[in-house]
């Protein structure tokens, strides 16, 4: 019966899928499914109404209006789409091919380059990388100290101005690593002997020092007509929301000697930072709770950051930040190709130890209060951006089958690569 | 050193040498009771037993006496499945696996660099995996020699290895022995395409026959001179050729051929090439576009060792899909899920889960990605890959089923003996946790006086 409930529910999404690319249904009622709203009790038998790409209603006993299309999503359950929080979709199609990659610059300070220039919306890995429930990506640059702007964006659309939601949505920094990775040409044994890694750090407040110098000419300059401007500067003019505090920064750090580097650098900075990263931070995990910055956790598909950390440290990691009252959120890491694991890497942090509700948290709600979107993004409630994702089970779940994302009110197409091999390739006659 | 120094060598010692004083068959018969036991042999039995002694399986069923002795263990409703076995690995290796500088490097050899010592050997059992097929790199048409090891850590390099079992070469195919990416970057050689490859296969056939047939017949001239008893002149010997000799052992059916390979035309042509020269070709390893071919693989019996996700990190890896595994093994193909990673290798259960999400594999077959199927593709399956009587006995148990999205791989034997137990790593870890607080506290304190 459960099965039958199902198929039914598939034929149900197939068509929705089908009357998606035709005109956009004003009104959108999905009814009878188990929704978890995220922010609110979970609703059996429940019913939303979206309307104009808002969430209108949810509730138990809700009447479809007779103008809007509806879903019955008998036996599946319904959530707000996951939103990851590190990826670098449209920017990267195969990784060992150069000419199709464009997240990483060439130099070490490039904060003005922004990832909305170079989206590609038809990439693949948008396709692909939304079968198990992302609707919305944190797409990052990477490399260097100052990679740039990243922007987030909703996993469809037609043109990238018709997919962001956040074209400016923070900036990078990319601390400095102790010791340094190998390849970067300093002994592990030097590093013993001198911290490298504080040096480094003066680097980047010098760097910062020198953009504040450039705001503050350019603002007394403004005002009195005697003081010389200084000559345009991009980086600087990049930099300048950063130091105001306006624009978030996302720190890369590892250890936990150079997370409590990092707390302290945010704090003199006066910056409005996100850590990502933080492998060792269940070893300073109340230092990073006391400091108030959220952690974008890397792919768990990782081992420890040093041997000692103890076979399990990335699971652990995660927990243990949980517990200390950190606020954390999923990513799916550097590889878009990867990008469906998103929900994955979450089930492992539950193996381990995280509550399942903390973990779809930190995939819904808590990356968006991250990004400062909770007002829009990250749960099941009326004045929302409909982005829904609706499953035959928990979406934790490697076997569950996510069978329609909603996005912007909008059931949206969900072909793929995989699926237009997956059908051509079962019809090849068995021999 | 300071105190803390110290202790934080005890810690390391317990987080990365493992435990001592673990459980052994071989001291006494151990009996697991009360677990689901997932046979792949046959049912899967919920409430079994399980008896061990000295390295084997000798009986499962339910509700088994204890025999005198034993010891028994609690499962207590987990899960048990036959030890994870990884089909293409390189860890337990010393130093590179890539024999870069020359195109065919048949001569070398894993066996002569197995690194008892890596760390990922633990890593291995924490993920349930207990045998691998640790492998040459993907530099060479013809590459080095793979050996299969059980995963007994703490043991020489000679112990780890898995007697019996098939020895391997190591081909490859497309862009790696091409060089087309990073792989040798800078550098020209030949070949640049992929006739290029299989011509240098096929060249070091006909090398390797005409070396086998030169030292065949100074060994018939050799012998008739010592026959003669001083009539004829003894023979000079032929150069010895080790690179030809690793070749010749391919010839001769000695060695199991392992061939990296993407595309499925490529994978066809290096059939054709193999059935002309009588070449015992096994497995392609990664295979990603092997669900094209299932007609072909089936019919000359080539089975898949294969990501089940991992793709579009290479031109050749882009003409795949998830549902690859699932589709390849319901037509008939002998799939492996394998690791080829380090990391990858302590979650294949993960990965042996989407099959069932991507492809609609049965959970039954999945779990043979992991178990029976990889067994057979390395030839050890009269020891392993399923639970049954005779068998060794490589364990893994978790606390859930192993597809199941929350589970955790709390246990994991090798012929009797526990290697990795997770409830023991989490006591001797809090121990050594709780020691190291105590002893920097003294330290704070001091730096209060001064």
């Amino acid at each position: 019966m459960k099965k039958l409930i199902i198929i039914l529910g598939a034929t149900v999404f197939m068509s929705a899928a089908i009357l998606s690319s035709q005109a956009e249904p004003a009104r959108l009622f999905l009814k009878n499914a188990t929704i978890v709203p995220v922010v609110g009790e979970r609703i059996e038998g429940g019913c939303i109404l979206v309307e104009d790409g808002k969430i209108k209603a949810v509730g138990k006993a809700l009447q479809a209006p007779a103008d809007a299309k509806v879903i019955d999503a008998s036996g599946m359950f319904i959530y707000p789409g996951f939103i990851d929080s590190y990826s670098h979709f449209g920017l990267a199609e195969i990784g060992a091919i150069p000419s199709t990659t464009d997240y990483r610059e060439m130099g070490k300070e490039n904060p003005e380059l922004r990832v909305a220039w170079a989206i590609n919306p038809h990439s693949v890995h948008f396709g692909t990388g939304r079968v198990t429930g992302t609707t919305t990506a944190l797409v990052a640059p990477s490399g260097g100290t100052f990679p740039g702007i990243s922007a987030l964006v909703k996993m469809d659309g037609w043109t990238l101005p018709e997919m962001a939601f956040k074209e400016d949505a923070t900036s990078f920094i990319n601390f400095p690593m102790t010791p340094r990775p190998v390849g970067e040409g300093v002994a592990v044994q030097k590093e013993a002997k001198e911290d490298v890694t504080s040096k480094l750090v003066e680097k980047i407040r010098d760097y910062l020092k020198e953009a504040r110098r450039y705001i503050e000419l350019k603002k007394l300059a403004a005002e009195d007509p005697s003081v010389k401007p200084p000559e345009y500067n991009a980086k600087f003019e990049a930099l300048g929301p950063v130091l105001a505090g306006t624009l978030p920064v996302i720190i890369s750090v590892e250890k936990a000697k150079d997370i409590e580097l990092a707390i302290k650098f945010v704090q003199d900075e006066k910056l409005k930072a996100i850590f990502r990263g933080c492998a060792q931070g269940f070893k300073v995990a109340d230092k990073i709770k006391q400091s108030g910055i959220p952690v974008i956790i890397d792919s768990l598909y990782t081992g420890p950051s040093e041997p000692e950390d103890g076979y399990d440290a990335p699971y652990r990691n995660v927990v243990e930040l949980a517990k200390a009252g950190v606020l954390i959120s999923f990513s799916s890491g550097d590889s878009p190709a990867q990008g469906k694991d998103l929900p994955y890497h979450a089930a492992k942090a539950v193996a381990f130890g995280l509550s399942e509700d903390e973990a779809i948290r930190a995939l819904t709600i808590n990356p968006a209060k991250i990004f400062g979107v909770a007002d829009r993004l990250g749960s099941i409630e009326v004045g929302k951006d409909a982005d829904l994702l609706i499953a035959t089970g928990d979406p934790l779940d490697m076997k569950t089958e996510v069978k329609q994302l909603v996005i912007n009110g909008r059931p949206i197409d969900m072909s793929n690569w995989w699926e237009t091999l997956y059908d051509k390739f079962k019809k090849r006659p068995e021999k | 050193m300071k105190p803390t120094n110290i202790v934080k060598a005890i810690s390391a010692a317990v987080l990365i040498l493992g435990l001592s004083g673990l459980l052994s068959a071989a001291e006494k018969p151990i009996l697991l009771r009360n677990g689901h036991i997932i046979t792949v042999s046959g049912e899967t039995i919920p409430g079994g037993d399980l008896l061990i002694q000295g390295t084997k399986i000798v009986k499962v069923g339910k509700s088994l006496s204890v025999p005198p002795g034993a010891a028994v263990i609690d499962l207590n409703g987990r899960w048990v499945m036959p030890g994870i076995i990884d089909s293409h690995s390189h860890i337990a290796l010393e130093g590179d696996v890539n024999e870069m500088g020359d195109l065919i490097t048949a001569e070398v050899d894993c066996k002569d660099i197995i690194n008892p010592q890596d760390i990922n050997i633990l890593y291995a059992l924490t993920g349930g995996v207990t045998s691998i097929h640790t492998m040459h790199g993907s530099a060479n048409p013809i590459g080095g020699k793979g050996i299969v090891l059980k995963m007994r850590w703490g043991k020489s390099a000679a112990d780890l290895i898995f007697a019996g079992a098939p020895l391997t070469s190591k081909w490859a195919l497309g862009e790696n022995p091409k060089q087309s990416n990073s792989m040798g970057m800078g550098r020209a050689r030949y070949p640049k395409t992929r006739m290029g490859v299989e011509e240098s296969i096929r060249d070091e056939f006909e090398k390797a026959k005409d070396y086998t047939r030169t030292w065949a017949e100074y060994e018939k001239k050799a012998k008739a001179a010592k026959d003669s008893k001083g009539k004829l002149t003894p023979p000079l010997p032929p150069k010895k050729d080790y690179r030809l000799e690793g070749v010749a052992d391919i010839l001769s059916g000695k060695l199991w051929v392992r061939c990296h390979a993407y595309q499925s035309e490529e994978m066809l042509s290096i059939i054709r090439l193999c059935r002309d020269y009588g070449v015992k070709l096994v497995c392609f390893e990664h295979g990603l576009e092997g669900y094209r071919i299932t007609n072909e693989l089936v019919k000359y019996g080539v089975a898949i060792s294969t990501f089940v996700d991992f793709w579009a990190y290479k031109w050749e890896a882009y003409n795949t899909m998830p549902q690859a595994a699932a589709l390849s093994a319901n037509r008939g193909v002998l799939v492996a899920l394998n690791s080829d990673d380090a990391e990858r290798m302590r979650h294949l259960f993960n990965d042996a889960a989407k099959t069932v999400r991507f492809g609609g594999a049965t959970q039954d077959e999945a779990i043979r990605m992991l178990t029976i199927n990889p067994a057979k593709i390395m030839g050890v399956d009269r020891w392993v890959g399923t639970i049954e009587p005779g068998k060794d006995a490589d364990l893994a148990v978790f606390n859930r089923h192993p597809l199941d999205p929350f589970t955790v791989c709390e246990m994991t034997m090798v012929d009797g003996t526990v290697y990795f137990d997770r409830a023991k790593y989490l006591e001797e870890r809090k121990k050594a946790e709780e020691e190291e607080k105590k002893k920097k506290e003294p330290e704070k304190k001091n730096e209060g006086e001064v």
